[in-house]
């Protein structure tokens, strides 16, 4: 059994270290990229959604290099068409002439541990130990985002940041035991700090929200926080795996989500609809200088939700930039779009500035 | 009082119903009209542009009743009786024909999962201030009008799979199969062609058929639908035509699955998505083709 599983922005480096650290063998996916985009959307059924379209091409790649499972975490609970990824990815592989196994995980801590359990016949120790170097990893990489997205605008020489976050993530992804993590962390923290920023410098700041996987995967989403940022803008984004885990972990995170968008929406619409909402309600109050919305073209949920979303943004008079994407949008399109919203947003922002 | 109900989407879901029972509850029924051009292209300029074409009409149809009734009624559908989740764009109809409309909404969760219907539809009588004897009535008659339409399909279902002509089935949901504006009159046009059509819907159910899907469908439709292709496999069938609104989720999922099923059975499919594009010529062109290949 060769596993393989679907790239996932920065995150992936975690999901290899888990692997890794089970001791199982498995082929690391190719990094997403139009050719594995083009390649992964001519074998999915044209109206299926992006992020299917994605992954295929992902395990069509690592298909050629062995592998013959493909690990998935889907939502079997949920209402969206995420439910029916594995069944109509299983399909189209096999009618293109390729076997391979899936292994679903339900969204679950124990549905997760057992199939881990399954696949790897690791000690629980050593299960403890992955866990724990996954978790490690990811808090790293999140927090790590989260810095550069702060960075980013007050660089005093463009690039710099960007520059350590890919040394990071390349050192990241070669240290194996949590003592070599740690000191890394140290070691990347000491040259974050080395990058000399303006702290006075006025910054509006844009809030990311939308449909998970097209926020978090920079790879699909053609970079928009590093555009975001070069243009002199602070990028906030709550979406990201441990946003999800933590959800899993705490169900009164839904109630209290739920209670506050009770007036624009009574019910869940599958997939992070609410989310968005929720995320826009608390950027405005926050007074935030523009929302930037991001869904795979066509995506049920988010399509649900954009009209009131639309509502939020003539209420605030809050700038509002909604993205679909898919296997068709142009990085010339999207860039030009992002450079006009910009504009709205600074605008936004210097009128606000001088009222005060 | 005026209550409106659009005439799209979940009115097909359970027509005669909703009318039913407003009607008997002594509240006067204003139903949009058939959908036409200008619902068509109402509501594909206020709805969102990624949405399905189904949703397009339906808000269509919203709009129109806007400032005619008092209410407009648009039920926030979640499961029906077997507990199966309706598509989860019906979960958010409610709020967003209140962000189109300024006429009050009247809406109540259908969600079968906690609650039967009739406790549904006893607490819209009851925001309707209606004593407890009328609403007992209400939703008998309506329930009895249900089931008056439930037996005369079935009766017309087994005097259709009798017929000599060659027959048809169509797949798709309710609010295609029924609204002949949307469909750009297939069943007419097929029964020019001397076809006879079945519509999946009303295929009566064999409970003692043995169902072992490929894939276990969460949404009604799923379910019923995957069901009763598998009923329909065993009459005689010349063909079969899966029709979807443009940008359906959900059946982008469907049809893999149905198409599968049919050319297992070497049954010939033609699948037709439609939209506010979708002209009779070039639908007419393609129905000609296809019954062309039949046996
Ligand atoms: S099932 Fe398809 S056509 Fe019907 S509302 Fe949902 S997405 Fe639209």
């Amino acid at each position: 059994m060769k596993l393989t599983f679907a790239y996932w922005g920065n995150y992936t480096i975690a999901f290899i270290a888990l692997l890794r650290t089970l001791g199982v063998d498995f082929i690391s996916p190719e990094k997403t990229n139009t050719a594995t985009i083009e390649e992964g959307a001519k074998l999915s059924p044209s109206m299926y959604c992006f992020p299917l379209k994605v992954n295929m091409g992902n395990y069509l790649s690592s298909i050629r290099k062995g592998a013959d499972t493909v690990l998935m975490v889907t939502s079997l609970s949920g209402s969206c068409r995420l439910r029916y990824y594995a069944a109509i990815e299983d399909k189209a592989l096999a009618e293109a002439g390729h076997k391979v196994d899936f292994i679903i995980f339900n969204q679950s801590y124990k549905d997760i541990y057992s199939k881990i359990k399954e696949i790897s016949q690791a000690s629980n120790w050593t299960i403890f130990k992955a866990v724990c170097i996954f978790l490690k990893k990811l808090r790293m990489i999140e927090r790590l985002e989260k810095k550069a997205q702060y960075i980013r605008p007050r660089e005093k020489i463009r690039g710099e940041i960007d520059e350590v976050l890919k040394w990071s993530f390349q050192e990241l992804d070669e240290k194996h035991n949590l003592k070599a993590i740690s000191v890394l962390e140290k070691e990347i923290y000491q040259k974050i700090r080395e990058i000399e920023i303006d702290r006075n410098k006025k910054v509006p700041r844009v809030g990311i929200i939308g449909e998970i996987f097209t926020v978090t995967d920079n790879m699909v989403n053609f970079d928009i926080e590093k555009k975001l940022g070069e243009e002199g803008i602070e990028v906030h984004r709550e979406m990201n795996i441990s946003y999800y885990l933590k959800k899993i972990l705490f169900p009164c995170k839904d109630w209290i989500m739920q209670r506050k968008i009770m007036p624009y929406l009574k019910s869940t619409v599958g997939g992070n609809g609410r989310d968005a909402i929720y995320e826009m309600l608390g950027y405005g109050e926050k007074n935030f200088d523009g929302i930037v919305h991001l869904l795979p073209f066509g995506c049920m949920p988010e399509t649900t939700v954009r009209p009131i979303l639309e509502k939020l943004h003539k209420q605030t008079g809050m700038p509002f930039l909604s993205l679909s994407l898919d296997e068709q949008v142009a990085e010339a399109g999207i860039a030009t779009r992002i450079e006009a919203f910009v504009d709205v947003v600074k605008n936004h922002y210097f009128r606000k500035e001088e009222k005060s | 009082m005026k209550i409106g109900i659009p005439r799209a989407l979940f009115y097909w879901k359970n027509p005669y119903l909703w009318e039913e029972f407003f009607k008997s509850l002594g509240e006067e029924v204003i139903l949009s009209p058939e959908t036409n051009k200008e619902i068509v292209i109402q509501g594909t300029k206020i709805s969102d542009p990624e949405t399905c074409f189904s949703m397009k009409v339906f808000f269509g149809h919203v709009f129109w009743l806007e400032g005619k009734v008092d209410y407009i009624f648009v039920p926030l559908m979640k499961s029906n009786k077997d507990k199966l989740e309706y598509c989860p764009k019906f979960f958010g109809i409610p709020d967003l024909a209140k962000i189109l409309v300024k006429t009050p909404i009247l809406t109540e969760t259908f969600d079968q999962r906690k609650r039967p219907i009739e406790e549904t539809l006893e607490k819209i009588a009851e925001t309707l201030n209606k004593d407890q004897k009328t609403t007992r009535k209400a939703i008998a008659a309506a329930f009895a009008r249900e089931k008056e339409k439930k037996a005369k399909e079935e009766h017309d279902f087994y005097k259709t799979v009798k017929s000599e002509k060659k027959k048809i089935v169509l797949v798709s949901h309710p609010y295609n199969l029924y609204d002949d504006y949307i469909n750009v009159g297939i069943r007419k046009k097929l029964g020019d062609l001397g076809i006879e059509t079945i519509c999946i819907d009303e295929i009566p159910l064999n409970l003692g058929l043995k169902f072992s899907p490929e894939v276990k469908f969460h949404w009604e439709f799923g379910r019923e639908i995957m069901q009763k292709t598998e009923e329909v496999l065993r009459y005689d069938i010349a063909g079969a035509i899966e029709i979807s609104s443009f940008q359906c989720g959900c059946d982008a999922v469907l049809k893999e699955f149905v198409e599968k099923r049919f050319k297992q059975s070497k049954i010939p499919f033609l699948y037709l998505i439609i939209d506010e594009q979708s002209g009779d010529a070039g639908v007419q062109t393609r129905l000609e083709a296809f019954v062309d290949t039949l046996k």
